[in-house]
């Protein structure tokens, strides 16, 4: 069982159930560790106090801001900061409820799973009161709490029987698409190469399994370091050939086509 | 098929920033490395490690990290087309803004209006930061919008959490009650509604801090699980109807 990220309450009306908050994803990905090449020794990160030039411990930290005149900085314990909000660090309030696919996935940001803790059968009975109140809706409670001195919005769910919860960015943290330089109306597609276009991705379709995506990023960078191990020389990869536009829009699309029929 | 374009953050980081500093005299602090004997090593004898075995590391350079997704175009290889509904939100990750490149505007243009028609969201890979990604592209608000794909093994399957099941089931009652009030607290998804309050707050102790003022540190109250259900979701609908969801819009200019 991983470790907690969290511990409080979830409320829900009246109704409390004490909960611990999960990661809902692992990090499998191949890490490196910072060593010294000429001793082949692994290093660790050591604070520095720029004043006394010696070691500072990470309790002995605090948290600074600017000062409005720009001279120093205003310190802040992690007790002050937490008291900005401090129901807000130790309950998750539902505020309401919301259809799930009204959500843009674009505020979608960490999944974690909330688990029931506590003595008794109480605890378990509340959350799964929850489950059962939620399940065959597909709504996703609304709420917010604070995590390590940052707010989150938060949505939770249903899922595989359990609580689901993920972390929600905030409007003003999703950058509109306003300012992008996109086509003008001018560039509208014709109405032939619309079709053709539909046509070549209905032929390119498949359901969603995300089963069917490999990740291949490990296994290929553990080849690598075998082969180092071993002593070859890896080659530094050539840059990537950068693809240009294609002249003729109806041409590619319809050679894309006979290309998608012959592998279907 | 091939659309030139040009990969933009989608992300506006809000989040206050604070430095660590020492408490004891409020001096900065440096991150500098050191090995075992608690000697600096200076950045240039610093290298990439992967450990082999117990203490025994093998080294590599970015350019032979870079070697193991070498893509042969800089490109976004879409591979399939999935229907939108289909995608469970959980594996949607970082998203990016896609915008044509000079010259291939058209062929953008034709992407949207052909996703949006289909109703489909691409599926591919890149490689970003020496990393291959899956990731979807799709339309919204006439532009594409790639977005990074959590793989399947990325996530904690529930029955890892262990969760067991209450020796007395919650009733059939409770239930329904449970249920009626979550209708009763059901409203359209607006995100303009949602507002990050505790970024004001914190500003707010920050300058009273400044101003010389204690912070009091209140202790939090400790919310007791419910005992008893039913009253507290009776005591629960009871709320709900008196305020009659008024809460929404209010506030709002």
């Amino acid at each position: 069982m991983p470790r907690s990220m969290w511990r409080g309450s979830l409320s829900f009306g009246l109704v409390n159930v004490p909960v611990a908050l999960f990661s809902a994803t692992r990090d499998q990905d191949i890490h490196f560790n910072q060593v010294d090449s000429e001793t082949g020794e692994r290093l660790r990160v050591q604070r520095i106090c720029k004043q006394e030039d010696k070691p500072v411990e990470y309790d002995e930290l605090v948290s600074g801001y600017p000062k409005s005149d720009g001279d120093g900085y205003v310190l802040l314990t992690d007790d002050e900061l937490a008291n900005a909000a401090p129901e807000k660090t130790r309950t998750i309030d539902i505020s309401e409820f919301v259809p799930l696919d009204e959500v843009d996935p674009i505020f979608f940001d960490h999944p974690y799973w909330l688990v029931p803790v506590g003595e008794g059968d109480g605890p378990l009975r509340a959350y799964k009161l929850l489950v059962e109140a939620m399940k065959d809706q597909e709504r996703a409670a609304i709420g917010k709490f604070v995590l390590r001195t940052k707010e989150y919005l938060v949505a939770i769910r249903v899922r595989e029987g359990l609580l689901s919860l993920v972390t929600m960015r905030f409007a003003d943290e999703v950058r509109p698409v306003d300012d992008l330089p996109l086509p003008e109306k001018a560039d509208k597609p014709k109405k032939k190469e619309l079709d053709e276009a539909v046509r070549l991705i209905e032929q390119l379709s498949v359901d969603w399994d995300p089963g069917r995506y490999e990740d291949r990023h490990n296994e290929r960078l553990e080849k690598l370091i075998d082969q180092k191990r071993k002593g070859k020389t890896i080659k530094a990869p050539s840059e990537p050939e950068v693809p240009e536009a294609v002249p003729d829009l109806m041409a590619a699309l319809q050679a894309s086509l006979e290309e998608a029929k012959a592998s279907a | 098929m091939t659309v030139p374009i040009k990969v933009f953050g989608a992300l506006e980081d809000r989040q206050i920033r604070f430095r660590e500093l020492h408490g004891k005299d409020g001096s900065e602090v440096a991150h500098v490395l050191v090995g075992s004997d608690g000697a600096q090593v200076p950045r240039e004898r610093v290298a990439k490690g992967f450990e082999v075995a117990p203490d025994e590391y093998v080294l590599m350079t970015n350019d032979e990290i870079k070697a193991a997704d070498a893509p042969a175009r800089k490109a976004i290889e879409l591979e399939d087309f999935v229907p939108a509904d289909q995608i469970d939100p959980i594996y949607y990750d970082k998203p990016y803004h896609l915008a044509p490149q000079k010259g291939a505007e058209e062929g953008y243009a034709l992407l949207v209006a052909a996703l949006e028609k289909a109703g489909r969201v691409g599926i591919g890979r890149v490689v970003l930061r020496a990393r291959e990604q899956l990731v979807s592209v799709r339309p919204v608000d006439g532009a594409l919008r790639m977005q990074v794909m959590r793989f399947s093994g990325e996530l904690v399957p529930a029955k890892v959490m262990d969760v067991e099941e209450p020796k007395k089931p919650p009733a059939e009652r409770e239930i329904k009650m449970a249920a009626t009030l979550v209708d009763s607290l059901c409203t359209e998804w607006d995100p303009d509604e949602h507002e990050d309050e505790y970024r004001e707050r914190v500003m707010e102790v920050v300058k009273q801090k400044e101003a010389g003022e204690e912070i009091e540190i209140a202790e939090p109250e400790k919310a007791e699980a419910s005992d008893d259900l039913m009253a507290a979701l009776e005591a629960s609908l009871k709320a709900t109807k008196s305020g009659s969801g008024s809460k929404k819009k209010k506030g709002k200019k």
